[in-house]
Order: C-alpha cells, then structure tokens, then sequence
C-alpha cells in the first residue's frame, strides 16, 4: 500500500473515527486515500477551525482529537489551535503534508519549514523521512499526546512518502502504549499531617483532577476530608452541585466567597493545577497565610510559581485516597458558607434590557442535562463561567490558557460530533463570534443541531472593560457597532435565528430554540455598559476586588 | 551565574534547535554549546552553558520534559572550570 493508505489504516487503529481538515496540494495522496476510507473526514473552511474542532472533539469525550493540513498555509493556520491545545493540555495530533523531499529547502511552492514552526506550539513533534518510519512515528504520535500531560502532537509527512509504496500489515499490539505514569507518593505522609493539622484548609482544583479520570476519587476526597473547594476555569463542574462547601471560580473575575475564603486560608491543596497569574493575582499577597500541598503529573509545574510544603508527583487517582487524613474543620466550615450566602449574585437588575448574568442563568437552568457549552473568550466568557453551572468539565468548554477568540463555534462542531446525543451550545460574544464564522458552512454541510447564542454589546467587551478603568476610558478600537445582522447571517447559512433585546423575551426565546430540531442562533442584544464583576485589577491581591457596587 | 548541563540526547534534526528555544523562552542565555556525535551516530553528547538570573531547576525541568532529552545531569559551574 501506499503510505498514505497507512495513515489511515493507523488512525483506525487508534480508534480514530472523525477527523476535521482541509485538503491542498501537498496532503493530495491522503485526501485520494480518505476518498474510499471509513474514516470520516469533516471539511472545515479555515484549518485554525478545523484544529479547534478536534480540540473540541478531545475535550467533550476524552479521545484524541485529529486534524489534518496541507503545507505552508494550511499548517500555519494550524498554530493558533496547537498553541492552544498546548496550554490548555488538549491530546490532539495535527498530520501535515510537506511538499516532496527532492525540493524541500529550496523555497517550494507552499513550502514552510513547519517542524521549526512548531517547537513552541506542541508537545512534540516529526518530520517523516521514510516510509519505513511512517507507522512507528505515527503510533509515538498519539502515545504521546495522551500520555502524563496530554498535549498535542504535529507529524509533517512529505509528499514523496505518502505516495511511496510500502508493506502493511496493522497490528494492534505494535501500536506504542502509553507510558507509564510514575507516581510517587514519598510525600503523601507530610501532605497527611499538613491535612490534619489544617485548621483552614482549601481545596483548588484544576483540570488536571477530570483529565486523570479522578473525578470519583475527588469527591470521596471531599466527602472524607471536608474543606471548602474552588475551581479554575477549566475545571467548573469537577465538584458536585450539591457539595455546600463549593465557592466557585477563583481568581481574576472569580467569586468574592472563593477569593476571599482562599487568601484567609492556611493550608491550599492544588490539585492538577499551576498557579496561573488569572488565578492568583499579586503572587507575593497570593493565599499569603498558607502552607501548599501541590498535586500535579507535570514534575515542572512543582515550584514553578508558588513553593509546595508537599509536592506530589503522579496518577492523580492514586494520589487523593493516599494523602485523605481527615478534617477537623467545622467553624471554617461555616464561614465558608457564610462568605459564600454573604456574595451571592444578585439578579435583580433594573430596566428592560436583557442582564447577560441572568439570560445566562436561565439558559443553564433550562439546558438539558449533560450538555456542552462551548464558549469564546471575552466577557461573555467570564459571566458563563460565574452563572452557568456544570456537571462535568466535558460539559464546559473555554479557551482558558491562551484565550483565545474564534474557538467557540469550532469547538461546537467538533463537540457535537464527539456526543451526537447531547445538546451542544455555543456562547459567543459579537467579537469572537467573527473570528471563525466561516464554520457556519461546515455546520450547515453536516446539518449539525448546534445552538448558537451571541451575546452582542456591540463592542470588543473585556478590552472596553479595561479602556474604561485602567485606560481614561479612551475606547481604541473597540466599536463594534457596525455589526452584521447576525439573524440574517445565519439565514445565509440555511441556520434559522432570532434576534432578542428584552428581558422579557429571554424564556420564550430559549424555549423556541431548544424545541427546534437543527441549528439555531439566538441573537441576544445587551447593554455595552455592563461589565464583568467582580474583578482583581492588574496587580493587586485577590482580595482587592472592585464589586459592581465600587464601580 | 552560568550552569553547565551535561545532556545525552537522540539525534533528531531539531534536537538542538529544541534544547536552544526552551532554554531561551524561559528566559536564561546561551553561554556556551558543544556537541558531539556518540560512536553509534544516534545520540549526542551535549554540554549546554546557560547563564540567568532565575534558579535552574526551571530550566532542567522544562529540557527534562523534551522527548530527544535521554539524560541530563546539572554540573556546577564552579566543577566546570575545574575540569576544563
């Protein structure tokens, strides 16, 4: 068979069923191959889509997301995706034709050199040489990507070794594993007495705790050690709804209970997660009175930022029953739920127009169990995280560490496919939303029933947000008022859509878009004057935060 | 303060270029670089001088995590000298 062939036989054997792309000259054997294949390939119209749809496709169910790309500009379109899988520790491999090895390095047509263009976007990556390689490399390929920290992977495949011939036979045994996870639980007798001896003990979960599969060994952690948790944005719904003692989203635009409640406590056990600057704030005045315990599979994450009194490396699953001691906790307890009915959001806002924070409430009360919500990034991004609340961290997905705009509907799409029997909602912003609005015609092609719901200020929000308090409200480049009508956008797509401004449309308009069967777009008008609060200015301590009622 | 790495590394196209982007994201310089091939032309013995401000553990465990990376072992710069 030809190599080309191969790829597809070793994607199969890996359990690949869906892959996202856009072909081009260079990856012209593998398309041919694709054409007769039982893989099925979704035609993204931009490859920064297509990438953030097999990131969306890895995060909703857990598998390795796959895309593919032609040379030169079909591959560094990839990078913005790879950087964010890459920061956002995301299992996806990125197959990229390179033009033949005869003219590589003399500037060919759509020639890029994308292994050097890929160092600082990927966990690792190849340059296939031989066709004899071609299996191994692509095996190591998705090894890698999901084993210890995931991440993704690029494997750029010249033309000559798609098309050279070679002998196949597919053997799942030779498909590399994953390595081992080494787990050392030398320090779990410390982060033992440390737990025992808390008498203000804090849990700050990461996304590390759902991509190590502890989610159950997590709330038996809970249940047997009660202490008051918080999460990061990528792990909104690791703790159960009904756990009392949550507080919510730490950090910039995190919850007043979590920030304030984390800066008094004495002991921080970080699982899976590093201490991002969103998260902390001021580092020096970050949870200034406690000691760490420090929970990760990434030895480089251990005292990268903040100092760990107990740093534990390893299988997360292995890690929590091993470090449980026992809380004895009860007046931090209440206190905890005293800051936490203290703060709580207030929906009462006055006049018609329709309050993002409520809207947003009231679509996750009304969403069906289970489903994803897939959001951009930018205002809207930070009031789904306040006020939507989620079941799994599958169900919520957000460009947390590179932020980036333009993911959300992309993400959708390849969400969608991953759980075809859940409902799939895209929050965008009117600014993100056009960043790869493009996909509107992968959605339209493959009759995808994604909801798409655009919060519209008419404004680039967040960075308005810090023109008016930080920057003598001097809005540079930040008027987007001369917006397309979303509603008739869509309807260029065959996606029906409606457009709200009221408050007292926002029910009948969720209801009308969950009982249609296909794709949707709610277009949901609000006021540009209301902001993200609260929020942590740049510099200051968590606690320092400036509450609605300051501004 | 300069540090020296001793690092036995598989001989890929980009090891190298790997060793040099992490070691400059991270923010140390590039103080000195030798290479070379081992007897089987599959590895590389490789001694990085680095010189930055920030402990070096920072270092180490980011180059630890790069798959080319077989061993690395932190000589200090005072030992360097010694054994030039």
């Amino acid at each position: 068979m030809k190599g080309a062939e191969l790829v597809l036989q070793v994607l199969q054997q890996h359990g690949v069923d869906s892959i996202f792309g856009y072909p081009g000259g260079a990856i012209m054997p593998i398309y041919d191959a694709l054409y007769q294949s039982d893989v099925k390939h979704y035609l993204c119209r931009h490859e920064q889509g297509g990438a953030f749809s097999a990131i969306g496709y890895a995060r909703a169910s857990g598998k390795v997301g796959v895309c593919m790309a032609t040379s030169g500009p079909g591959a560094t379109n990839l990078i913005t995706s790879l950087a964010d899988a890459m920061l956002d520790s995301v299992p996806v491999v990125a197959i990229t034709g390179q033009v033949s090895q005869a003219v590589m390095g003399s500037d060919a047509f759509q020639e890029i050199d994308v292994l050097g263009l890929s160092l600082a976007v990927t966990k690792h990556s190849f340059m296939v040489r031989s066709v004899e390689e071609l299996a191994e490399t692509l095996h190591q390929a998705f090894a890698i990507a999901k084993s210890g920290r995931p991440g993704p992977v690029l494997v750029d495949i010249p033309k000559d070794v798609q098309l050279a011939e070679v002998a196949y036979h597919s053997e799942p045994a030779t498909a590399a594993k994953a390595a081992p996870i080494y787990t050392s639980l030398a320090n779990a007798g410390k982060a033992r007495s440390l737990i025992a001896a808390a008498k203000k003990p804090m849990a700050y979960i990461g996304g590390g705790v759902h991509m190590a599969g502890a989610m159950p060994q997590l709330q038996q952690f809970l249940a047997a050690n009660p202490m008051p948790s918080v999460t990061t944005l990528k792990a909104m719904g690791s703790v159960a709804k009904d756990n009392a003692h949550y507080l919510g989203m730490l950090g910039m635009h995190g919850t007043q209970a979590a920030n304030l409640a984390v800066q008094q406590c004495d002991l921080l056990i970080c699982l899976g997660a590093r201490f991002d600057d969103r998260v902390t704030g001021n580092l020096q005045k970050f949870a200034p009175h406690a000691k760490v315990i420090h929970v990760d599979i990434d030895p480089a994450e251990i005292n990268k930022v903040r100092f760990a009194d107990a740093a534990l490396l390893g299988d997360m699953k292995q890690i929590l029953p091993a470090i449980s001691a026992g809380t004895d906790c009860a007046d931090w307890l209440s206190h905890c739920v005293q800051l936490k009915q203290q703060h709580g959001w207030r929906y009462d806002h006055p006049g018609e127009r329709i309050y993002a924070p409520l809207m947003l409430k009231q679509l996750s009360e009304r969403m069906p169990d289970n489903s994803v919500v897939c959001c951009d990034v930018g205002q809207h991004q930070m009031w789904v995280a306040q006020h939507m609340r989620f079941s799994s961290p599958r169900n919520h997905l957000s460009s947390g560490g590179l932020g980036t705009m333009g993911f959300g509907l992309p993400a959708a799409i390849g969400a969608k496919l991953a759980r075809p029997q859940d409902t799939v909602i895209t929050v965008s912003g009117d600014g993100s939303f056009m960043m790869n609005v493009q996909e509107l015609a992968t959605i339209k092609r493959f009759r995808l029933p994604v909801k798409i719901v655009i919060v519209d200020n008419q404004r680039l929000g967040m960075v308005k947000q810090w023109q008016q308090l930080f920057f003598n409200e001097r809005y540079s480049e930040t008027d987007l008022s001369d917006n397309p009508d979303f509603v008739a956008l869509a309807a260029a797509f065959a996606i029906p859509g409606h457009c709200i401004t009221r408050k007292d449309e926002v029910e009948s308009a969720l209801e009308a878009m969950f009982t249609w069967p296909g794709p949707y777009l709610l277009h949901v008008c609000i006021d540009d004057k209301d902001n993200v609060w609260p929020l942590v200015p740049p510099g200051a301590a968590n606690e320092e935060m400036i509450t609605e009622a300051q501004a | 303060m300069n540090h020296v790495l001793n690092i036995t590394a598989t001989n890929t196209p980009a090891v190298v270029e790997r060793l040099l982007q992490v070691t400059r994201y991270r923010g140390y310089e590039l103080a000195g670089l030798q290479l070379t091939p081992r007897s089987d032309a599959k590895s590389l013995n490789i001694t990085l001088t680095v010189s930055g401000d920030k402990p070096i553990h920072l270092l180490t465990s980011q180059l630890h995590k790069l798959y080319d990376v077989q061993q690395l072992e932190l000589v200090s710069a005072e030992l360097a000298v010694l054994s030039a």
